[in-house]
């Protein structure tokens, strides 16, 4: 078949059966765990005791809702804005292994793709910010703008150490590379963010955070000063979009640094056939578990303000992230 | 309310196409729907990029006219009236008022009523401080804290409505003492106010509820990194400052003004009677605000743990004549209310009817300081400082 | 006690009260020293000063140099009038003087001292100094003054309206506005006061207008 359509084809197939259920998850979880954090409830009506229908109800509220474009906006960027922070984040699924030979499209460049191309979103924003014709969404647009770049930086330095102790940017095969990597010839196979890249990990997840926009780094939204900055004037299906991208983007980012740190679809004790079968579950479980710590500390903590943000990313995390790839350089020459 | 340059910026903000930006700076309207100002509050900000250079309060939004009621309302009306201003701590208006008629009037207040007086304040006081610390974190972005405290409030208004009736508006005070009885006319029979069954019970278990919620907050805002670095050194205001604006109650104590009406001031109930610290900070900054008024929280449920155990039976009100004519005079009674120091100056010709009510509210005095101390902030920091003022709306319209 | 300049009998009275009152708060002799006030009042726990308007900002920063009195709690106007739309008239109409009364009390944050400062404005000429070069606070206080009784504070920074709008017409808290609320429906009398809560015997409703029951 022609190489172009089996790739859309199988990134479809991506994208409905893997991110469109597993978004839809993780809302619930963000619905109940935050509720139960706060001792609440959470919600009980939609689709029994549980209401696990819940996200499927406000889904539907939201289509059906008035499509609401303000009169000063630049009507064309502000149709287009949310599309392009879905194609940033919908792109990053093409190269995720899911397990020894279920990727989309296994890249040799994977990770460099997969960073590269999860930027887009950052001009979504951008446009949605600045064509919305409201002070508040400029704001939170240019907020948005400085945060995003400026979290671009740790993100990579911190994947740059895993591909240098990988050896490859390939997603299976830094993969692969924790499945053959060995600690002090004992035999036991473990992931990367317990043989030497905990710092990276930890950056990693605090660059992510902030690439998500999430508390403790939602100055872009900031709820309680700008009324959802950015997103202010979006309503109906528009939002939706908005919506589900930032969910679909946690669980990007959530799947890399479980494949970059985690170990990925590969569990210790498992054959390749068996990993067949199992490695997307047992990525989907990673991916689930940092999911639940990103929800629990957006949860538990407040905001950063703008200047607190930028001078932690650039006064502390572009500078560890440096001196980790310079530490782990040179283990690697000379282990 | 406003004048020319904020009528300019009502238009800026309507404006559709001229979004550019200029580079002397935006003029932001800031309300006065928004999630963070406490009531209808709009403020004219002048901003550069993040900073403020000017900002502009424009209230009046929910100007009742109170002042001007009380000149055609009775002195039960008014008293009525009156749990309106602050309405976070609803029985706490009342006290100023009827004090400051009674002693016009020159009645003396049996004991036991004085010690319900003093009871509802300091649970008024909890409940008003416990709002504060639910909504202040929120507004820093930590949703959590907001729900406990809710939830620790929700045992103290149980009490206080099961006392008088009302959560929010109690009017339960009357000239010589609390309400006495309620009904008791040709049709109904007469049922005595006094403090119902349980109630020590249920205050006893009520504050230690609030001990152990405080305990959480303490670990869970007053510890945080992020809380600390969002509000240590973020507004501060020299006491000097504090006292020419005005500043009272704990906005004054976290700048150093070791000052508590309580404690301090003309006797208006049984504090002498009672052990508590008044709290004061020294660096008059947004945390130094929240530490006080947190600790304060404390003290009150000492307050009340010291009170129950104090009263003693007696009679709920003084005698007092059916028809209220106050004698001429003029008097003025502060009192420490939550938010500050609240007066009434009442001007009375003899009548049944006031002829000139003053109402001192203590959030208006507390919000003239904004345009001075948000002057050259950071707009995320106007958010934390305006919160960390606690003002409410009514107490600044009245 | 005084509304108005004190005439042969009143002074009398009110030195044998200063008397009195000298030998138990010194305070607010001593202060109406210092300021000059010509007449100073102090009972039910609230002293009083008049000065005269020429002195109001002198005697306020006096007050607040040297008394102690550094603390800004409030400034407001108080409206004499003999003839009023709403509410009852004076107790002396016949006594009364028409006139705006500016009053600022100033108290102290290490004692519990304070005093109200009232001074004189006429009704034909509303200006008095404003205070707002000794006290910050003041600024939001003589605002609401000014738009409420219409009375124009001289060197005021922002003389713009606080609680009304831009475009309303006349001076609320004076007693010559109208209660809107009064002029649909006319002032009840005794009807609006509490009923008795005694059994027996019919409410007052029945008891008509000026009717002002029994006094103990």
């Amino acid at each position: 078949m022609n190489f172009w359509l089996e790739l859309v084809i199988k990134t479809v197939l991506v994208l409905f059966l893997v991110v469109l259920p597993v978004a839809l998850v993780v809302i619930f979880g963000e619905l109940k765990i935050s509720a139960h954090i706060q001792s609440r409830i959470g919600p009980y009506f939609a689709g029994g005791r549980f209401g696990w229908a819940q996200p499927l109800a406000d889904g539907a509220k939201f289509i059906q809702k008035e499509d609401l474009i303000p009169a000063g906006a630049d009507s064309s960027v502000f149709r287009f804005a949310p599309y392009v922070v879905l194609m940033g984040t919908f792109a990053t699924f093409v190269v995720i292994p899911f397990g020894p030979d279920l990727a989309a499209e296994k890249l040799d460049v994977g990770i460099f793709f997969l960073l590269a191309v999860s930027s887009l979103s950052t001009l979504g924003v951008l446009m949605a910010g600045w064509s919305s014709a409201n002070k508040y969404s400029l704001i939170g647009g240019l907020r948005a703008a400085a945060q995003l770049i400026a979290y671009e930086l740790p993100l990579v330095l911190a994947a740059v150490a895993v591909v240098i102790q990988a050896g490859t940017l390939s997603l299976s095969g830094i993969v692969e590379a924790q499945a053959n990597m060995e600690i002090f010839g004992l035999g036991i196979h473990l992931p990367y963010v317990l043989t030497g890249q905990i710092l990276s990990f930890i950056i990693f997840t605090i660059a992510a955070l902030a690439e998500l926009s999430r508390i403790p780094f939602d100055m872009p939204i900031a709820e309680s000063e700008l009324t959802m900055g950015y997103l202010t004037e979006y309503s109906g299906l528009r939002f939706t979009m908005f919506f589900l991208g930032e969910y679909a983007a946690m669980i990007s980012l959530a799947a890399v640094a479980s494949t970059l740190f985690l170990g990925g679809y590969y569990l210790p004790g498992l054959d390749t056939d068996a990993l067949k079968v199992a490695g997307p579950f047992i990525l989907l479980g990673k991916t689930l578990i940092l999911c639940f710590v990103f929800i629990w500390m957006r949860w538990s903590w407040p905001r950063l303000r703008e200047d607190q943000l930028q001078s932690l990313a650039w006064k502390w995390l572009i500078p560890l992230a440096l001196a980790n790839i310079v530490v782990i350089s040179i283990f690697k020459v000379v282990l | 309310m406003t004048d020319v340059d904020a009528r300019a910026a009502m238009h800026l903000s309507d404006a559709s196409v001229s979004v550019e930006l200029e580079t002397q700076g935006m003029t932001l309207n800031i309300g006065p729907q928004h999630p963070s100002t406490h009531g209808v509050l709009r403020l004219v900000a002048k901003v550069e990029g993040e900073r403020v250079t000017s900002v502009q309060p424009v209230i009046g939004y929910m100007h009742r006219g109170y002042e001007k009621l009380s000149e055609v309302r009775t002195y039960a009306q008014i008293t009525a009236l009156v749990n309106r201003i602050d309405w976070v701590s609803g029985f706490a208006n009342e006290i100023p008022w009827i004090r400051a008629v009674e002693k016009l009037m020159e009645i003396e207040v049996p004991e036991r009523a004085q010690w319900i007086r003093l009871i509802l304040s300091e649970m008024t006081r909890i409940s008003s401080h416990l709002l504060f610390m639910s909504s202040y974190p929120l507004e820093l972005g930590a949703a959590t804290p907001l729900m406990y405290a809710l939830r620790e409030r929700e045992y103290v208004m149980d009490l206080i409505e099961s006392v008088t009736g009302g959560r929010f508006h109690p009017n339960f005070n009357r000239v010589g003492g609390v309400k006495p009885v309620a009904g008791g006319g040709s049709t109904q029979k007469k049922v005595s106010q006094d403090l119902p069954a349980g109630f020590f019970q249920g205050t006893r278990e009520a504050m230690d509820r609030v001990d152990s919620v405080m305990d959480e907050l303490d670990e869970l805002v007053t510890g945080n990194e992020m809380i600390r670095a969002r509000t240590i050194g973020v507004g501060v205001i020299p006491p000097e400052k504090a006292i020419e604006f005005g500043l009272s109650g704990p906005n004054a104590r976290a700048s150093g003004v070791d000052f508590d009406l309580r404690r301090d001031g003309e006797p208006y109930l049984p504090y002498d009677q009672v052990d508590f610290d008044v709290i004061t900070e020294q660096t008059g900054d947004s945390f130094a605000r929240y530490l006080v008024r947190k600790e304060e929280i404390r003290q009150a449920v000492r307050i009340v743990r010291q009170a129950i155990d104090t009263i003693k039976p007696g009679p709920l009100q003084a005698k007092v004549p059916r028809v209220l004519k106050v004698p001429k005079g003029q008097a003025y009674v502060r009192t420490e209310n939550p938010k500050g120091e609240m007066g009434f100056y009442l001007i009375s010709e003899g009548g049944r009817i006031p002829y000139r009510v003053k109402i001192r509210s203590a959030s208006f005095c507390n919000l003239s300081i904004l345009p001075w101390v948000l002057e050259g902030a950071l707009v995320p920091d106007l958010v934390a400082i305006m919160g960390s003022l606690d003002f409410v709306l009514g107490d600044v319209d009245r | 006690m005084t509304d108005s300049p004190p005439d042969g009998d009143a002074v009398d009275d009110a030195a044998d009260a200063v008397e009195a009152e000298l030998e138990e708060s010194g305070f607010a002799a001593e202060l109406a020293a210092l300021v000059a006030a010509p007449l100073w009042v102090d009972e039910f726990d609230t002293i009083r000063l008049y000065v005269a308007r020429e002195n109001w900002v002198d005697a306020l920063r006096l007050a607040r140099d040297e008394a102690g009195l550094t603390f800004f709690a409030w400034l407001s106007a108080v409206d004499w009038s003999t003839e009023v739309a709403v509410g009852e008239e004076v107790a002396e109409p016949d006594e009364l003087i028409d006139r705006y009364e500016v009053v600022c009390r100033l108290s102290s944050v290490t004692s519990p001292r304070g005093a109200h400062f009232f001074t004189e404005v006429p009704k034909d000429d509303p200006v008095i100094d404003s205070v707002v070069s000794l006290f910050g606070g003041a600024e939001w206080h003589e605002r609401e003054a000014a738009e409420m009784f219409g009375i124009t504070f001289v060197g005021h920074p922002y003389p713009l309206k606080l609680y009304l709008p831009d475009s309303f017409q006349g001076f609320p808290l004076r007693k010559s506005y109208p209660l809107l609320s009064r002029e649909v429906k006319p002032w009840p009398g005794t009807v609006d006061v509490e009923s008795m809560p005694e059994a027996g015997g019919p409410s007052t409703a029945n008891v008509e207008a000026g009717d002002t029951g029994g006094d103990e």
